[in-house]
């Protein structure tokens, strides 16, 4: 009976090292996350992914398991990032069409959008002596969040501030585009579309959804497109520039 | 099943040949976001979605909330890192956010309602 107790407690001591404690915590908090977001009567200011973020932070806090660890652990989980990014390919070839139909104001409009995304943001942070770290995880605050985080792991910033940094933008974005095309009276669900996957990520393609199809394939192209030019030109820039 | 395994192939393999191209040119670029380049160019010269690659695309897509959580979690941990900063970086968010948005607004209408103002065209 003693031996069992004993091994029970060296168990306690390694069990939080094996992987599946972290990936079991991890897919035990998205759910939870889940259902509590569809309690609350899905609001829109609150995405499921932070409510399990939340509940997996308390988790970590609670058990004896440090974020280092964990991190390591969940590894199998987070590998996938990878082919889901390439995954993404998938539906940029399958939006491709609308940029044959109004290619000019797009192609037109897309560099310096995507480029003031992230300037207006760093220009601020950068007037308010925010440090580089910082600077480096504001840039690709409003790419949409696996290319996201590709881009910041170039620039050397930090991923979870990034992540807060996504959440704020796609949340902001949403309002100000809405309050700010009633204002303006513009009502082509094309332009509303487009500005809010520009600028708002997956946030603002799932409000976009919400208005029409047409608004929403307008934000998933902006959106594919935004991370596409923004990986491309904002590492490059910073190595100029830095 | 099996559908969804060789389209997982397929889009490991690109993400590998993402990983080669960025070692090998040594790219400002992430491998995933190579091989998602090289996916989409890939497709539009094959013309053609196979029923494979959809199959494994989908669910992986559906899954990004689940895969970027991890990283999440981080911000709980690490916030000292950034003590004496948050003022600055929610300034920087909101009203950056706000003239990007006005921004982009401003410049889709115009370029998109311009062509209707000349009838020659």
């Amino acid at each position: 009976m003693s031996e069992l107790l004993l091994r029970l407690e060296s168990l306690a001591h390694t069990l939080p090292q094996h992987p599946e404690t972290a990936i079991v915590l991890t897919l035990a908090a998205y759910f939870a996350g889940l259902r509590l977001f569809s309690w609350l009567r899905s609001p829109a200011w609150c995405p499921p992914i932070l409510l399990a973020a939340c509940l997996l932070a308390g988790l970590l806090a609670l058990l004896p398991l440090g974020y280092t660890e964990y991190r390591r652990g969940v590894g199998w989980l987070t590998w996938l990032l990878g082919p889901a990014t390439v995954a993404l390919g998938v539906p940029l070839y399958q939006q491709v069409h609308h940029i044959r139909t109004l290619w000019k104001p797009i192609v037109l409009t897309l560099p310096p959008a995507a480029m003031l995304a992230a300037g207006y943001a760093v220009g601020i942070a950068w007037l308010l002596d925010a440090t580089p770290t910082v600077l480096a995880s504001l840039a690709p605050k409003s790419v949409t969040a696996p290319i996201a985080m590709g881009i910041v792991e170039e620039l050397q910033g930090s991923v979870p501030l990034l992540m807060g940094a996504l959440l704020i933008t796609g949340v902001m974005a949403t309002l100000s585009i809405t309050l700010l095309a009633r204002w303006g009276n513009i009502h082509d669900p094309r332009v509303i579309g487009f500005a809010l996957g520009v600028n708002g990520h997956a946030i603002g393609t799932v409000r976009a959804f919400d208005i029409g199809p047409t608004a929403g394939a307008f934000a998933s192209l902006g959106m594919s497109l935004t991370g596409v030019f923004t990986a491309l030109w904002l590492p490059l820039m910073w190595h100029f520039v830095g | 099943m099996l559908s969804i395994l060789r389209g997982f192939l397929l889009l490991t393999a690109f993400l590998m040949l993402g990983d080669i191209t960025v070692e090998l040119f040594t790219l400002p670029l992430s491998s995933g976001v190579a091989g998602m380049l090289l996916l989409t160019f890939w497709l539009l010269l094959r013309r053609r979605l196979s029923r494979d690659l959809a199959a494994a695309s989908q669910p992986l897509i559906g899954m990004l909330a689940l895969l970027i959580m991890p990283g999440v979690v981080g911000i709980f941990f690490q916030a000292d890192e950034f003590s004496g900063q948050w003022l600055t970086i929610f300034i920087a968010l909101i009203l950056g956010t706000l003239l990007s948005s006005l921004t982009t607004l401003w410049l889709m209408q115009r370029l998109v309602a311009s062509p209707r103002e000349r009838p020659h065209e």
